[in-house]
């Protein structure tokens, strides 16, 4: 694992020695080539992961996971070049510092084997992306959303710290590899009530479940654009990850306990949905998608069922790349107009018919079209939630279609109609952005020839 | 200050408290304690403005009630061990006696009022002093007698000053006084596990010393006492907001910094002593301090404040204060926490 570590922290000296014109096109070439290197993870064997060494290893959940992270910091580095063209030097490469700094981190929390591993790398990505949002944000709303950030994230995360520290001390270690078979069932008691909502209630927040959601169309709205794709892309699905890892030590207590939370999902995904027919603002659009999008992978994680952890990881992935695209796309709008407000850039099809292209196929992704991976994901969620409990359907089916409405009514007020008398003088679009778009998609349609890699462990 | 008398003072300070940590009769210890309070008190009066009086005679008024209060508990012990060895106390009543008055020494909540105050009177060196050094010499009478310790009382005064120390902070500006009430926090946190395993009270003890040292030398350097000052660092030395700002999140308690590592081993202690519902409170009102920390980062680091438009870019001079020790402070304070095995050795 250090094959991937090693280079990615030498890529802040790579930052700050680079001649001044070449500090974009160096980090992002050799991250591009650092994220090949994680194809190499895709060797992955079906019943045991790939052990490294005493603190790292990988099996096939954390493998696509990191793939999507290494792949998602080139672009990260593309999406950032146009916003920081005016800032001084060394603000750029204190930039891209943090964004190295938190894909470091994020390597070693996917990779982690000892699970107080997990929690001090899981607890410092808060920081390089509270200082991204903070400082590089554009909105004065931003002081308040980092705060929310960290605090919610920390409030659910310190109980876990509690709770794990006790599992060390009851069987002895907390590698991850040793829990596996080491675990004892969990009796049903108030006190294991409690441990069990202390361990989960990090990746709860995290992920966010529908009622500790407040965070994050605050931090995604004020967020720059690479702070928003890689929030929605790879930090919520760390608690994704935290919870599909976790619930295998946690049975049974789990179908006890799961029920209030499966209900706020569940109703949440309904709510969020809709909430997102009724926004002006693009950015909180599809923040408010990611929620309904993380509460399918919450549902789906809680009833523990073969077939839904197969489609919480294919949505994981699915939605990472999507809602990065979607942030990216957002973004090149704000960039021309430098506003997020949705009507502002109407009928954009006449002018941008490029960027039409990678529209539609954003939005198509994001409303689950087949063949896409997102269709595998939701269809697997869907049927392993039917098995669980009939009515079930209902909610999902209503999902469904609120998604599609609100992807298509995204698609369509931005692309479509009669373009606003503004917008006559736009910049055309640049190869770069078209690039960008075209390297979250590819991956995305190149996945759905083969799904059976982000399927997770227990295909 | 006359350097002679400068000198003086200094030693005596530094001597009282190796006194305290080295001696085994209590009364010698008791005589430590005392030279060290009479030490300090000129070096608070240093610029002799009422406030610093006014700060002197409270910190005088305090710790002479402590010493008193410690004196008496001594002598009670003698009664009922006939022998003047520091070691664990015989009695219960001694043991309370000199728990409160070791905590009025320190600052411990419910004796914590003298703190922000008295730090706030004094000049930014001075309070380092006050807030580093001065905790030595309790630390050590409170190490040698933790085995007689009363549970119960310990862990409510160390709850309570964790929760005073977060919420106290919360409505300050004034950068002395934050760092007081961010002693107070602290102090909490180190008496907390003292009668669980007392190494780790002072590993948690030179961990904040460490922290405070760096925020203080950071501070003095651009004499900022009001957090208002302190946003304006950016303009004079841009390089100090960044650390400044590492500093604070370590304070606070964030990983993967230095300040991350006693709390964790602190829960990790008591959770073995299957205490859990403790640690979670603890870790969750340690979160009030963080509010203010992420307060002042936010208007060092993350912000340019708005300043007057004659201060707008201030020539970059070489900085002509001295920077004693602080970029290793900086350092050991921001990345000391993969090397935690390291300090098995305080063990």
């Amino acid at each position: 694992m250090l094959k991937f570590i090693i280079p990615t922290i030498m890529l802040m000296p790579l930052t700050w020695l680079s001649k001044n014109n070449f500090i974009w096109v160096n980090t992002t070439i050799h991250s591009l080539l650092i994220s090949f290197t994680s194809l190499l993870l895709l060797n992955q064997f079906n019943d045991n992961s790939l052990n490294y060494s005493l603190t790292f290893f990988s099996d096939s959940l954390s493998a696509p996971l990191l793939m999507l992270t290494m792949w998602l910091l080139p672009l990260t580095l593309m999406a950032s070049q146009s916003h920081l063209t005016k800032e001084p030097l060394t603000r750029k490469k204190l930039y891209i510092t943090m964004l190295i700094t938190l894909q470091t981190l994020l390597i070693m929390t996917f990779t982690a084997t000892e699970l107080i591993m997990f929690y001090i790398t899981f607890e410092s990505t808060l920081i390089p992306t509270l200082i991204i949002i903070t400082r590089w944000g554009n909105q004065p709303e931003r002081l308040n959303a980092g705060l929310y950030f960290l605090f919610y994230t920390l409030m659910g995360s310190l109980p876990l710290l509690v709770a794990l520290t006790y599992l060390q001390n009851t069987l002895g270690s907390l590698n991850f590899l040793l829990l596996q078979y080491w675990a004892q069932p969990l009796p049903i008691s108030w006190s294991n009530t409690l441990m069990w909502l202390a361990y989960m209630m990090a990746f709860l927040v995290k992920m966010p479940l529908y009622g500790l959601h407040l965070w994050l169309p605050k931090a995604h709205v004020e967020a720059p654009i690479a702070g928003s794709m890689v929030l929605a892309a790879v930090l919520l699905k760390l608690g994704g990850y935290g919870m599909l890892r976790i619930t295998s030590i946690l049975s049974p207590m789990t179908e006890h306990m799961a029920h209030p939370f499966l209900v706020l999902s569940l109703w949440g995904m309904i709510m969020t949905s809709s909430i997102c027919l009724r926004q002006t603002d693009l950015k909180s659009l599809i923040a408010y998608s990611s929620v309904s999008h993380m509460a399918l992978v919450i549902t789906a994680a809680l009833i523990q069922t073969p077939w839904s952890y197969m489609g919480a990881t294919a949505l994981m992935i699915a939605h990472g790349l999507t809602s990065s695209m979607l942030f990216c796309l957002a973004n090149s709008n704000y960039e021309r107009t430098h506003s997020r407000t949705m009507i502002l850039a109407r009928g954009l099809q006449i002018f941008l018919p490029l960027m039409t292209t990678w529209w539609l196929l954003a939005c198509l992704a994001n409303l689950a079209l087949p063949p896409t991976i997102n269709l595998i994901g939701e269809l697997l969620v869907i049927t392993s939630t039917f098995s669980w409990s009939n009515l079930t359907i209902i909610l999902m089916a209503m999902n469904i279609l609120i998604t599609a409405l609100y992807s298509l009514y995204m698609l369509i007020t931005t692309q479509r109609g009669k373009h606003s008398h503004h917008i006559n003088n736009l910049t055309p679009s640049f190869t770069r952005e078209h690039t960008l778009m075209a390297l979250h998609i590819i991956p995305l349609l190149l996945l759905s020839l083969n799904p059976k890699i982000i399927l997770g462990f227990l295909y | 200050m006359n350097p002679f008398i400068s000198i003086m003072l200094l030693s005596t300070l530094i001597l009282s408290t190796m006194i305290v940590t080295i001696s085994s009769h209590w009364l010698f210890a008791w005589i430590g304690l005392e030279m060290n309070m009479m030490a300090i008190i000129p070096i608070m009066m240093k610029k002799p403005t009422p406030r610093a009086t006014e700060a002197s005679t409270k910190y005088f008024l305090t710790q002479a009630t402590a010493s008193a209060l410690l004196m008496l508990a001594i002598i009670i012990n003698l009664m009922y061990s006939s022998q003047w060895t520091i070691m664990k106390l015989f009695n219960p009543t001694a043991s309370i006696l000199m728990t409160m008055a070791l905590a009025i020494k320190l600052g411990l909540a419910p004796f914590h009022f003298w703190v922000p105050e008295v730090t706030q009177g004094i000049p930014l060196t001075t309070g380092l002093i006050l807030l580093t050094w001065q905790k030595l010499a309790p630390i050590s009478i409170l190490y040698q007698i933790s085995p007689s310790i009363n549970l119960h009382l310990m862990v409510t005064m160390s709850f309570l000053s964790i929760l005073i120390g977060g919420w106290g902070g919360l409505n300050q500006t004034q950068l002395r006084k934050i760092m007081a009430y961010s002693s107070i926090a602290h102090m909490g946190w180190m008496t907390t596990i003292l009668l669980y395993n007392p190494s780790l009270t002072m590993l948690n003890l030179l961990i904040y010393i460490i922290m405070t040292f760096t925020m203080f030398t950071l501070l003095a350097q651009n004499s900022t006492t009001t957090t208002l000052l302190l946003s304006q660092t950016w303009n004079t030395m841009p390089i100090m907001t960044t650390f400044t700002m590492l500093t604070l999140l370590s304070m606070g308690g964030l990983p993967p910094l230095t300040g991350f590592m006693p709390k964790w081993m602190i829960i990790q202690e008591l959770t073995k002593n299957e205490s859990l519902l403790l640690p979670t409170l603890m870790a969750i009102t340690a979160l009030l301090n963080l509010y203010f920390y992420m307060r002042l980062a936010y208007s060092t680091a993350l912000t340019l404040f708005p300043s007057t438009n004659n201060m707008k870019m201030k020539w970059q001079f070489y900085p002509t204060k001295q920077m004693t020790l602080l970029p290793t402070a900086i350092v050991l304070s921001t990345m000391l926490l993969p090397l935690t095995p390291m300090f098995f050795i305080l063990l």
